[in-house]
């Protein structure tokens, strides 16, 4: 069996007394598209934070594609094809929307030829529906148009494994489907390995094949989205009965 | 004066103002040329400073440290080596405690940074005085042979075209974009693969270098080199103003501001000594409030207008 192109085990990040994260394994295998969920504090952020180098795990180990990782920075996991977006985008204002995308290019997606359909910044620009905007500040756009251009950035480095924090939050419900549509495709025509962390569950269920959830730290359940929602533990958890009706 | 001009063909005008630079010593007086001296240190000292400091927004007040480190090694070397490889020694110098200090300090951020590199001058400014004392048993240092005033004025304008064309080779570079990441976001720019504290340590490595250079020339200027004078902490806070007032951010704007600055400076200080901080305090209130991103932002609205 090949290697997982990103694999945490029994990671665990505290801060202080707190444990945000409590000894949480997952590998994420080629070609995935792999939804997280858990309710507010449930430590999904925390972990995508753990697993591309921005915070420093207390315990536990992580691979990027057989090599170890574990305390390495971010630029490490950049290096290694593991690229994120941030829940609040962290676009660099003062450049324009090109120049975001190329930032990455420049970097960790330097000598890398990327995915299919997304190796240039005119790709990966067409691909987000950007190209309008190309030469327009970053500053300047919507702060829809900003959460597109995060997942722009993530493209440029030119990676394997793609982590999306909340990238449909605040969208309205057509923009969140269309959102959805669009992570389906990076994995379905680029062959990315996808993991999305949403708010909007039912949206998310929907798109994914894989869930992973976590409630106070702990990873209470992993499997199909039709598994995890009959899951005892996580309807008591999260979901409520509500949900388990409708799936 | 239309700094949007400048921009345009900074090459150009880099090397047109060198040489026009480079002539007057034979053509203007003597206190035009000191004038003009005084305006080329400190455009060597902000535009460096700026070309680091501006980009990553790491407020650094070391600028004297290495400057007076430049000075000292002057002072020890300008009997012994030829002037070039004085002033080279006084760049080397700069730059391997630059990295040092940099090592140090370079993880934190914002007002830590510059209090610590502020400390730090000050630790090298006493540690200087000290060993001058124990050790050399003296408080100062006279120098006795030095290259002409023309040779002097000549090496600071090369310094200072040198470091306006590597500003100008920065922002084009892949390093330059790296330090304009680390200002915008810095973890955001590590996430995408900067390497931070490397470019980091050479961006502030490179900035020693130049005001290393400048304090090693400058030093011949004094004849008489001590530990308070040459690491006057005002070299720093002068440099930082400058670059601010000028618009850090530029290279056009620090030049600008180096020579309105220096041209204050000296006919102020003759006219009146106090009005001269009084006036400088006042033009720094101003600009923090009317352009907060410096004169540069004057020549970029008014090319907004007229695009």
């Amino acid at each position: 069996m090949s290697a997982a192109l990103l694999e945490a085990c029994e990671v665990t990040v505290r801060f202080g007394g707190l444990t945000a994260v409590d000894g949480v394994s997952a590998a994420l295998h080629a070609g995935e598209l792999v939804g997280i969920i858990g309710p507010n504090g449930a430590g999904k952020t925390t972990f995508f934070n753990a697993i591309s180098g921005v915070q420093p795990t207390s315990s536990g180990r992580l691979f990027a594609a057989g090599t170890e990782l574990t305390g390495r920075l971010p630029q490490h996991f950049a290096a290694h094809g593991v690229a994120r977006t941030f829940q609040t985008p962290r676009v660099f204002a003062g450049m324009t929307v090109r120049d975001n995308v190329r930032f990455g290019m420049a970097f960790a997606g330097r000598g890398r030829t990327g995915a299919p359909g997304l190796g240039s910044e005119a790709e990966i620009l067409a691909m987000l529906g950007l190209q309008e905007l190309a030469d327009r500040l970053a500053a300047e756009v919507t702060p829809s148009q900003q959460r597109l251009l995060e997942i722009g950035m993530a493209l440029g480095t030119r990676p394997r494994v793609l982590l999306l924090d909340e990238v449909a939050a605040g969208l309205t419900e057509s923009e969140v489907e269309a959102m959805a549509q669009r992570i389906r495709r990076l994995r379905d025509e680029a062959g990315l390995t996808v993991v999305w962390i949403e708010h909007a569950v039912t949206t998310l269920l929907r798109y994914v094949e894989r869930v992973l959830v976590l409630h106070q730290g702990r990873k209470i359940a992993d499997g199909t989205p039709a598994e995890v929602v009959r899951d005892a533990a996580v309807i008591e958890a999260y979901l409520g009965d509500e949900m388990a009706e409708q799936a | 004066m239309n700094l949007s001009l400048f921009s345009s063909r900074p090459w150009l005008w880099l090397a047109a103002g060198t040489a026009l630079a480079a002539a007057l010593p034979w053509l203007a007086s003597e206190f035009i040329a000191s004038v003009v001296l005084s305006c080329l240190m400190y455009i060597a000292l902000a535009v460096s400073w700026s070309t680091f400091c501006g980009a990553t927004r790491y407020l650094s007040l070391a600028t004297s440290a290495f400057f007076g480190l430049g000075a000292y090694s002057t002072a020890m070397l300008v009997d012994v080596l030829p002037w070039p490889l004085v002033v080279l020694a006084g760049a080397a110098v700069a730059t391997v405690v630059a990295v040092a200090m940099g090592a140090a300090v370079l993880h934190l951020r914002g007002t830590y940074f510059a209090v610590l590199t502020f400390g730090m001058t000050e630790l090298i400014r006493h540690a200087v005085t000290f060993v001058e004392k124990q050790v050399s048993g003296t408080v100062g240092r006279v120098l006795m042979v030095v290259p002409s005033e023309a040779t002097v004025y000549l090496t600071v304008l090369l310094i200072a075209a040198g470091a306006i064309g590597c500003a100008l080779w920065v922002r084009r570079s892949r390093f330059g974009l790296a330090l304009a990441g680390i200002g915008a976001d810095e973890q955001r720019a590590q996430t995408l693969g900067v390497h931070t504290r490397n470019a980091k340590l050479a961006g502030f490595a490179l900035t020693a270098a130049f005001a290393g250079a400048t304090g090693a020339a400058m030093a011949v200027r004094w004849t008489y080199i001590e530990p308070a004078a040459v690491f006057s902490p005002f070299i720093g806070f002068q440099t930082v103003l400058i670059a601010l007032i000028g618009g850090a951010a530029s290279i056009g704007g620090p030049v600008a501001a180096a020579v309105v600055f220096s041209l204050l400076a000296e006919t102020l200080r003759l006219q009146l000594p106090y009005a001269y901080m009084v006036v400088l305090g006042l033009l720094l209130i101003a600009c923090v409030i009317w352009l907060p991103e410096g004169l540069a932002s004057l020549a970029r609205r008014k090319g907004r207008v007229r695009p």
